[in-house]
């Protein structure tokens, strides 16, 4: 076993820059392995001097992988840190395959879960209900909360899978974040009732009450079937009622 | 600001609105402009600029109504916040409608001089709605063709072990078919312009009513889109809160 060779800074920042475009070429066959095995290539440029064990490194990067495209950051982070030990003998390469594929799944089951369903509902039903006050100012609302805290989380992720590797499970259990999805859930729920209590008090305006009411109904009538009926019929559905119903809007 | 407006005019003076060359030089600004939101929306990045909250008033911004955008951006927003791109499964795909439509909508709103009015945004969104499904077909099958790329990668890997031009290449398809339907959308703005101009005022009291329907449904999405069991009854507490307070406020019994 030899000292561990580090990969120089400027190719992990050429890593992080790549991991950003990890779902380009989206496959379903391999899903998003090319975009993980572009991102490794300046790490494996730098471990790998000799030319066999650099196209031995990059094939088995173009096995399977999917994750959710910013928690696997911390994956790329935590397999550079691999490939490093791999190059130095102090890990064999199935440590690598099996460090990708144990921690995909629960790395997508999180970021789903903060990201797409809790982080972007509460950032832009924020923006929504802000925009009376901001105007188009609403929209950098949007971005600035959302991204501040994506950019931020990514590049941490990036971070700490390099200086951690495998042990970044263990950093993530303790970052509470169930715990913060689970809030900003609660939040975007709340924000979600005051605007539809927006959308029913501007349609009764002036004294309509009866148009009022007409959202609310199909609010009410969306939260309930809307699972069962789809957007698209949904969506026909209101249009539909809508006009047949809103003659006293103008 | 003064430099803007005049450099406004002068191009309304070269390109009238609703001129076949002014058609042609925003489709092309649709197109650029969606397009790079396409890419942006799953392959590149993925900073959110693609989501109708933003893609709307940018666009519409560099057609020249940023508040026309906003005001189909931000329910389109919403009817599209459950929309999430789960392991293999696809959501419709919110960008490519809200190009086209913002496309179509704000330059017919430029060619009545009247701007976005919530009749209009309803004819646009009951006319191009289908190209969200569109979208998510022609999305699937730009992933099938990626397969190819895999190919390729895997068969180039002894010659060259960096994929990363291979890996870009799946950009491609995504901004030119987005980038064509918006640009086209441009050419859809003046049969939107006529069929609102033929609206006569009981059509377009209606058609207020159906635009307030969608924003209803969008506030339904959203309460669906925050997958909670609990979600509901958050939202129903703050929904009566917030009417609550609205009533007391306005001094109502």
């Amino acid at each position: 076993m030899t000292a561990a060779r580090p990969v120089a800074k400027r190719s992990l920042l050429r890593v992080f820059f790549r991991s950003l475009f990890i779902q380009a070429a989206w496959n379903p066959r391999g899903m998003q392995n090319l975009g993980f095995a572009s991102a490794m290539a300046p790490a494996l440029a730098d471990l790998h001097p000799d030319r066999k064990a650099r196209i031995a490194a990059a094939r088995r990067h173009l096995e399977l992988f999917n994750c959710h495209p910013y928690a696997a950051a911390a994956i790329v982070g935590g397999a550079v840190r691999l490939e490093e030990e791999v190059a130095s003998g102090g890990a064999t390469s199935q440590d690598v395959s099996m460090f990708k594929s144990s921690l995909a799944s629960p790395f997508a089951a999180l970021g789903d879960g903060f990201f797409w369903l809790a982080l972007r509902p509460a950032a832009a039903l924020l923006a929504a209900l802000a925009q009376p006050y901001l105007g188009l100012f609403c929209v950098a609302l949007f971005l600035g909360v959302y991204d501040s805290i994506h950019l931020g989380v990514r590049g941490w992720l990036f971070a700490t899978g390099y200086q951690k590797g495998a042990a970044i499970l263990e950093i993530l259990s303790r970052a509470h974040i169930p715990a913060a999805t689970r809030g900003l859930k609660m939040g975007a729920a709340i924000l979600a009732g005051a605007l539809a209590a927006r959308g029913v008090l501007l349609a009764a305006e002036p004294h309509r009450p009866g148009n009022g009411v007409l959202v609310a109904v199909v609010i009410v009538a969306g939260v309930v079937f809307l699972p069962r009926v789809g957007l698209p019929v949904a969506l026909y559905a209101a249009l539909a009622l809508g006009l047949a119903l809103g003659g006293g809007f103008l | 600001m003064a430099l803007r407006r005049r450099a406004r005019l002068a191009c309304r003076a070269v390109f009238p609105p609703g001129g076949l060359a002014h058609l042609f030089v925003a489709g092309v600004v649709a197109a650029l402009v969606a397009g790079v939101a396409a890419v942006e929306r799953k392959g590149a990045l993925q900073l959110m600029l693609s989501r109708p909250l933003v893609l709307g008033p940018l666009l519409g911004w560099a057609l020249g109504d940023a508040q026309g955008g906003l005001v189909i951006g931000i329910p389109l927003e919403l009817l599209f916040l459950g929309g999430v791109n789960l392991g293999g499964s696809l959501p419709d795909n919110e960008t490519l409608l809200a190009g086209a439509m913002t496309t179509a909508a704000v330059l017919a709103g430029e060619a009545r001089g009247t701007g976005v009015d919530p009749p209009l945004a309803a004819l646009a969104l009951l006319s191009l709605f289908p190209l969200a499904l569109v979208g998510r077909h022609l999305e699937r099958r730009t992933e099938d063709r990626n397969d190819a790329l895999f190919e390729l990668a895997f068969a180039r890997v002894e010659r060259d072990p960096d994929p990363f031009p291979i890996n870009l290449r799946g950009l491609v398809l995504p901004f030119v078919a987005t980038a064509v339907i918006c640009f086209a959308a441009a050419f859809f703005s003046p049969i939107l312009a006529a069929a609102r101009s033929s609206c006569s005022l009981p059509v377009a009291s209606a058609l207020t009513g159906s635009w307030h329907a969608v924003w209803a449904l969008a506030a339904a999405t959203a309460i669906r889109a925050v997958r909670d069991r609990r979600a509901p009854l958050f939202a129903l507490a703050s929904f009566a809160a917030t009417l609550v307070a609205a009533l007391l406020l306005s001094g109502r019994p």
